[in-house]
């Protein structure tokens, strides 16, 4: 019944129910059942005999306003998201949590397939070699830096302070894991994969550590930056 | 509601499980039918319908499905079998409360 070009009707409700906690597919769910009741709502006014206006007027009241609406949703503890219940736990626990799975799946595919043909008497397949390195240059450079990202877009799908997501990008590069593979040789057999906590070492090591430090940061302050232009009070 | 809010207190429950148990209903038509079946002594704002759908569904006493109806898509929403029963344990509080309170209406040589 709203035009294309007025503004959305809850837009000012979904922020303020976002910002307080409530989960985001209850918040979706809720506004688009807001709409469709607003819709019958006005189509029962105007069958009533009301012109569109008095009908849109009529009809948002016997909705609601937004106190009303945001009231109800608000005083439901069981309708709150587990990162605004509880940040400190998914923004400061589960991205070494995340990270430790997400590098668990190459490290096991990995051993599956040395170990399928370790059993069969032969030695790994030559590509074996350049997929283990270039795995493990993807959990070094690439995983942080994802994870990271993950846990900015989770924060802004619920619009929770900027702080939250830096704490898990500090996590992830504080204590990001470094993966390690050698191999002795192209004609010999064997080799290693290590996977586990290591400070860098030398100079090389520090600029690539500080260079994932950064690149993993970055979507947190990507999403301050973001909060910072939508909302004027800073997270 | 009409009445004051302390004692409406688990009564938009109560009415939505009975109604529900008839048959689905999305939210619109809910309130259409709390409206109906009071007379208009229960009526809320329309809109805080939902928190409650959504707190009852999350509770696993309704389940709420999509589907299309009149060109759009609606949340129906259907009373479980967790549901029912906790319709018959809110219907039997309700009931001794309201004898209780008929007792004490109906003066003081029957109040105990």
């Amino acid at each position: 019944m709203f035009s294309k070009g007025q503004p959305m009707p809850f837009e000012a409700l979904r922020e303020r129910l976002l910002t307080a906690g409530i989960a985001p597919q209850h918040v979706r769910r809720y506004l688009a059942e807001l709409s469709d009741h607003l819709d019958d709502l006005i189509q029962a006014q105007r069958d009533a005999g009301y012109d569109t206006e008095d009908a849109e007027i009529r009809a948002r009241a016997r909705l609601g306003d937004d106190d009303d609406l945001a009231q109800a949703m608000l005083a439901r503890p069981a309708l709150y998201s587990l990162p605004a219940r509880a940040p400190w736990l998914v923004f400061g626990l589960f991205p070494l949590a995340a990270l430790i799975g997400l590098c668990a799946v190459p490290v096991v595919l990995l051993a599956l397939i040395a170990g399928g043909h370790a059993q069969s008497g032969g030695s790994a397949p030559p590509w074996f070699q350049d997929l283990t390195l270039s795995l493990v240059f993807l959990g070094n450079w690439a995983l942080p830096p994802l994870t990271a990202t993950l846990f900015a877009v989770l924060a802004s799908r619920q619009r929770l302070p900027a702080r939250w997501p830096l704490i898990a990008g500090i996590v992830l590069a504080v204590i990001g894991f470094h993966m390690q593979a050698s191999f002795p040789g192209p004609h010999s057999h064997g080799g290693s994969l290590g996977i586990g906590l290591s400070f860098p070492g030398g100079q090389t090591g520090w600029l690539q550590w500080l260079a994932v430090t950064a690149l993993t940061i970055l979507p947190a302050i990507l999403y301050r930056a973001w909060r910072r232009r939508s909302d004027p009070i800073p997270g | 509601m009409t009445a004051n809010p302390s004692f409406m207190s688990g009564v938009p429950e109560l009415l939505v499980l009975r109604l529900l148990q008839d048959r689905e209903m999305y939210g619109y038509e809910i309130v259409a039918a709390v409206a109906a079946a009071t007379g208009q002594v229960v009526a809320p704002k329309e809109g805080v319908i939902y928190p409650l759908l959504h707190d009852l569904e999350k509770e696993g006493l309704l389940r709420a499905q999509r589907r299309p109806a009149g060109g759009r898509t609606r949340v129906y929403y259907t009373l479980t079998s967790k549901g029912v029963r906790r319709l018959f344990d809110l219907t039997d509080d309700w009931t001794r409360m309201t004898r209780a309170i008929q007792h004490v209406l109906k003066g003081p040589a029957h109040a105990v």
